[in-house]
């Protein structure tokens, strides 16, 4: 029968041995996009992951906008990592227009990443839980997750999409009695990371789901451009808080997690005992941050560069953060666009699943440290 | 939503006592009465006096009380009581829905957070019936291309097969359904039913996701009925008889799972396995096929093969206490009552008499039955607490370890308890046939 | 625009001068920047030198040599990203590489923008009108991907690339690349 098919629809083989899976957007273990598998039985023959079902235009709506207009657009790709994300975005907007940011905000501006980086990592691997079948493992930490997000509640006032970081500095400073708060909060909240060893780490059916899956090895790592927690896993020491350090980071001391075995074991591992280190960094930066100053530089209205480009990246939940920015001499930007960590690590997902057992489709896929909304942009 | 009270008028009340008394009068005669009659024609009635209690005898209990116990002793003899209500049907819903309420508390504990709490005053104790009511209002939906008759069926077929496990367990000493010589192959021949009608519903509903959980479920139930059979031949092997009464009497002095450890254990692995719990439930592994073989399933569909699952819950349960904890052997808790108080009683100005509830006591309540099903009760109560905390501990295990978990590592396990069994019987600690 | 210009860019423009740099870190990205230029020659331009930072514009013929010796002789190992800016005015279309190292510790700060102009037409048929480049896919796997997101939003065909196909816009789009200036949000 013919039917007018759409130019970019595709159809499926009817194959004997080869059945075609729509693990797709209605599916409790996909996330916000489709992975087309073929099976052969129990074996996946094939991947092809097909995003941008939450895909919005956030780099041509950028194009819009002006530089302080962006901040709001551009934190709705990863809203509870959003510090993050307008990071490099505020670093890159600081270079061209021309501002200093005082050393206050610098370290507030750290506080602010690292309590993001706690809530989205928790959440996170609330998600690795449930789509083990370890409904504890959803429950803990999508709980505890709620101490980060009172921390950031407290300091910005929202507890996502935070709209904090401003070219300048930071919205506004700590709240009174804040560094109290916020040390007995994380000194609950490490024991609680810990308690996690005992019922996730340690478990021995998560060990022999997890280990030797999905395995990627140190070239493979490098060659297919990865980053983050999968760059990690591998055996690449590489954190860009360390090896670019900017803002605040300079002053802080920043341990990098590396595991050398790179399964979806070491993968999941690496966010945790990321989080630990978040913690130790947070207390680290209260204690050396200088006690009084302003966070915050007032800019002259309608900041603009002039015709320039700059790219800044930073260190965020996923990976490292690239903003590009070119600018023409207006205050909107002329092309922004936004190099993220979940978009370059989605390369490994054809190549790893290819050959694994269905079985272990949900452990590698949610391992790889994949948010879909962000790789659509 | 308060409705501000109408104002008080006599007539109105009265009009509304009337029409709910009028109401009242009409049902019972209409309905009430011809049920009760039907129901009275099919049970066997006592002999009262030398005389035939017929049923029109019996509507003149209003006025001769001593006719209303041996009429309910003679009730609940008869088969449709011990099917129905105690130990079937009924019973085992009541087991089956405080243990999901449990189950739900439970999980939620563990889990930092607090469970149903609001439907209900008492903690969210009528969750259970708000959400019977829901699955009974939901649409059920079928697929275009699903066969339909056997899509149907399978349901029905399901929770026939659970409650003909069910009919099969043994609460209190000559206290169930099927008393059957082989009461033990029954329960196996019952058991080997299930991967037939989940493969059968999975393959009726004609889409792939139900399709791959249909075939895991049959895979794994099929590789798991092996060691469940052969870690029960070492209690058979002792006790020397398969009737389930007869095992629970022979374990009168000590529970069998003293001396078949290794056998037990297999036994609750491979419950679990049948049962689809976690760490088993990958034939409803939510995060890779959606919900397995019971995607397609909805409104009371669904409900109806829940159900099914808790009831096989508590027949599992049953079965592991009847065969390794000794069923309801326990010590006296409740005595019987002597026969003074029975035939009345004179306390100054209170004078209880109820006649006939002498014989009621000495043959159907008595204190055998009262002390076995409380520690019938107490013994399968703490079975599932164990069938149910794995869920809140573990993740679902992949299907290849699960099979190889099935066909290696528990037959060695379940040989090893046959060779311990003979190993108990030939040197002598035990006589074979340890019965009477 | 030569290396020297560089240095006094950022003291004519205005705007308060960014953290001191010392004088030897610019000196390591014009090392670089000056390998490529001697073996390459007229084909490459050097478009800036800041401290971390270095471009280098290339002709599109040339792309696929450049890029082998940036990854073989300067150890550059994958790329960060992949960028399209339209250019309407001046009828181009520039696509620029964003490479980064992993392996070598003096590398990991750096990042390389390699940069090319491909021409432009006004009414695009992505695929077969002559904004075509060739793919960088056998030197730098990580690009592929990229090299999708930047055909469908722009319609710059990559030669050589696999599998040339829409990747985030729904399968039913009609239009024109949406990042292309001529394609306006409505509204706005």
């Amino acid at each position: 029968m013919s039917v007018k098919i759409p130019p970019g629809l595709q159809l499926e083989k009817v194959d004997e041995r080869i059945m075609t899976l729509n693990i797709g957007p209605q599916h409790p273990g996909s996330g916000h996009m489709r992975l087309i598998v073929q099976v052969d039985g129990d074996y996946i023959v094939a991947c092809d992951p097909d995003p941008g079902y939450v895909h919005r235009g956030e780099e041509k709506m950028a194009e819009y906008r002006n530089y302080i207009l962006n901040i709001p657009h551009l934190e709705r790709p990863v809203i509870h990592d959003s510090c993050n994300i307008l990071y490099p975005y505020v670093l890159g907007v600081e270079e061209l227009v021309g501002i200093e940011v005082p050393e206050r905000a610098k370290y507030v501006r750290a506080i602010a990443s690292e309590l993001n980086r706690l809530s989205y990592t928790l959440y996170w691997l609330a998600i690795y839980g449930i789509f083990l079948g370890h409904s504890t493992m959803f429950m803990w930490p999508a709980g505890d997750r709620e101490l980060a997000i009172d921390l950031l509640d407290k300091l910005t006032g929202a507890r996502v999409t935070h709209s904090y970081f401003v070219p300048g500095g930071v919205r506004n400073d700590l709240p009174a009695n804040f560094e109290d708060v916020c040390i007995r909060q994380l000194n609950y909240l490490e024991k609680r990371l810990k308690a996690y060893a005992d019922i996730f780490y340690d478990n021995p059916i998560l060990i022999s789901r997890t280990k030797d899956t999905g395995v990627l090895s140190r070239e493979d790592a490098i060659r297919l451009g990865t980053t983050g927690s999968v760059l990690r896993a591998s055996g690449v020491d590489f954190d860009v808080r360390t090896k670019e350090p900017y803002d605040a980071y300079e002053e802080l001391d920043v341990h990098t997690n590396v595991l050398k075995n790179g399964d979806s074991y070491d993968r999941s591992k690496i966010p945790w005992l990321d989080m630990l280190e978040s913690c130790n960094i947070i207390k680290q930066a209260l204690e050396k941050m200088p006690k009084s100053g302003s966070v915050r530089v007032k800019l002259k209205p309608n900041p603009k560069g002039g015709d320039d480009e700059v790219y800044k990246r930073v260190e965020s939940g996923r990976g490292s953060l690239g903003v590009y920015i070119v600018s023409r001499s207006k205050p909107e930007p002329y092309r922004l666009k936004l190099s993220v960590g979940s978009f370059r690590n989605l390369i490994c997902l054809p190549y790893l699943l290819k050959g694994e057992k269905l079985g272990n489709m949900p452990a590698v896929y949610w391992s790889l440290n994949y948010w879909p909304v962000e790789a659509d942009r | 939503m308060s409705v501000i009270a109408p104002k008080f008028r006599l007539a109105y009340l009265l009009k509304g006592v009337l029409n709910d008394v009028f109401w009242i009068i009409v049902l019972l005669t209409l309905i009430g009465i011809p049920i009760i009659m039907i129901v009275l024609f099919y049970i066997e009635l006592p002999v009262l006096e030398g005389e035939l209690l017929t049923p029109f005898l019996a509507f003149t209990m209003l006025f001769h009380p001593e006719l209303a116990m041996p009429l309910i002793d003679s009730f609940m003899n008869t088969d449709f009581f011990r099917m129905a209500v105690f130990p079937g049907f009924g019973f085992a819903v009541l087991i089956a829905t405080g243990t999901i309420f449990a189950e739900r508390k439970l999980l939620a504990k563990m889990q930092l957070r607090v469970g149903p709490f609001y439907c209900g005053k008492i903690e969210g104790i009528l969750q259970l019936m708000g959400d019977g009511l829901k699955l009974i209002s939901k649409e059920i939906i079928i697929p275009a291309k699903a066969d339909k008759p056997i899509f149907w069926a399978a349901p029905v077929l399901f929770i026939g097969t659970a409650a003909a496990f069910v009919a099969l367990i043994p609460v209190a000493p000559g206290w169930v359904v099927a008393d059957v010589d082989v009461g033990l192959l029954a329960v196996f021949a019952v058991v080997g039913f299930f991967p037939i009608i989940t493969i059968l519903s999975a393959w009726s509903a004609n889409s792939k996701f139900p399709f791959i959980g249909g075939i895991r479920a049959l895979y794994q139930m099929v590789s798991f009925e092996i060691p469940l059979i052969l870690s029960l031949l070492g209690v058979v092997i002792l006790s020397g008889t398969l009737n389930l009464s007869e095992i629970v009497e022979s374990q009168a002095s000590f529970p069998w799972i003293i001396f078949l450890p290794v056998g037990a254990i297999v036994f609750f692995i491979s419950m679990l396995a049948e049962l689809e719990r976690i760490p088993f439930d990958l034939p409803e592994a939510e995060s890779e096929i959606v919900a397995g073989w019971l995607t397609e399933f909805s409104g009371m569909m669904y409900g109806l093969v829940q159900l099914g699952s808790y009831l096989k819950l508590y027949a599992f349960a049953g079965l592991f206490v009847v065969l390794f904890l000794g069923g309801w052997t326990g010590p006296l808790l409740i005595p019987s009552t002597p026969p003074e108080i029975l035939s009345g009683i004179e306390v100054g100005p209170i004078a209880i008499d109820l006649p006939g509830s002498e014989k009621f006591v000495e043959r159907t309540l008595n204190a055998e039955l009262i002390n076995g099903v409380i520690w019938f009760v107490l013994k399968t109560v703490g079975v599932i607490f164990f069938i149910l905390i794995p869920r809140g501990v573990f993740p679902r295990v992949r299907i290849d370890l699960l099979l190889q978990i099935g066909w290696y590592k528990l037959i060695g396990l379940a040989f090893v308890n046959i060779f311990i069994a003979l190993g108990v019987l030939y040197s002598g600690i035990l006589e074979p046939g340890v019965i009477f | 625009m030569s290396s020297e210009e560089s240095k006094t860019k950022p003291v004519t423009q205005t705007q308060t001068a960014p953290a001191k740099k010392e004088p030897e870190l610019p000196k390591f990205e014009k090392d670089l920047s000056d390998k490529i230029v001697t073996k390459f020659g007229a084909d490459t331009e050097i478009s800036f030198v800041k401290p971390n930072r270095v471009r280098i514009n290339v002709k599109k013929e040339k792309i696929i040599d450049v890029a082998t010796f940036i990854r073989d002789e300067l150890h550059f190992d994958h790329a960060e990203s992949v960028t399209g800016v339209d250019f309407p005015n001046e009828k181009e279309i520039e696509v620029v590489y964003h490479l980064g190292s992993y392996t070598d510790p003096q590398l990991n700060k750096q990042i390389l923008s390699l940069a090319t102009r491909v021409p432009r037409e006004d009414t695009p048929n992505p695929g077969k009108d002559s904004t075509k480049l060739q793919s960088l896919r056998e030197i730098f796997y990580s690009v592929e991907f990229h090299e999708r997101e930047c055909f469908e939003m722009l319609g710059v065909y990559f030669e050589g690339h696999p599998d040339n196909r829409r990747l985030l816009l729904p399968e039913d789009w009609a239009d024109i690349p949406p990042m292309r200036k001529d394609f306006r949000i409505k509204g706005r």
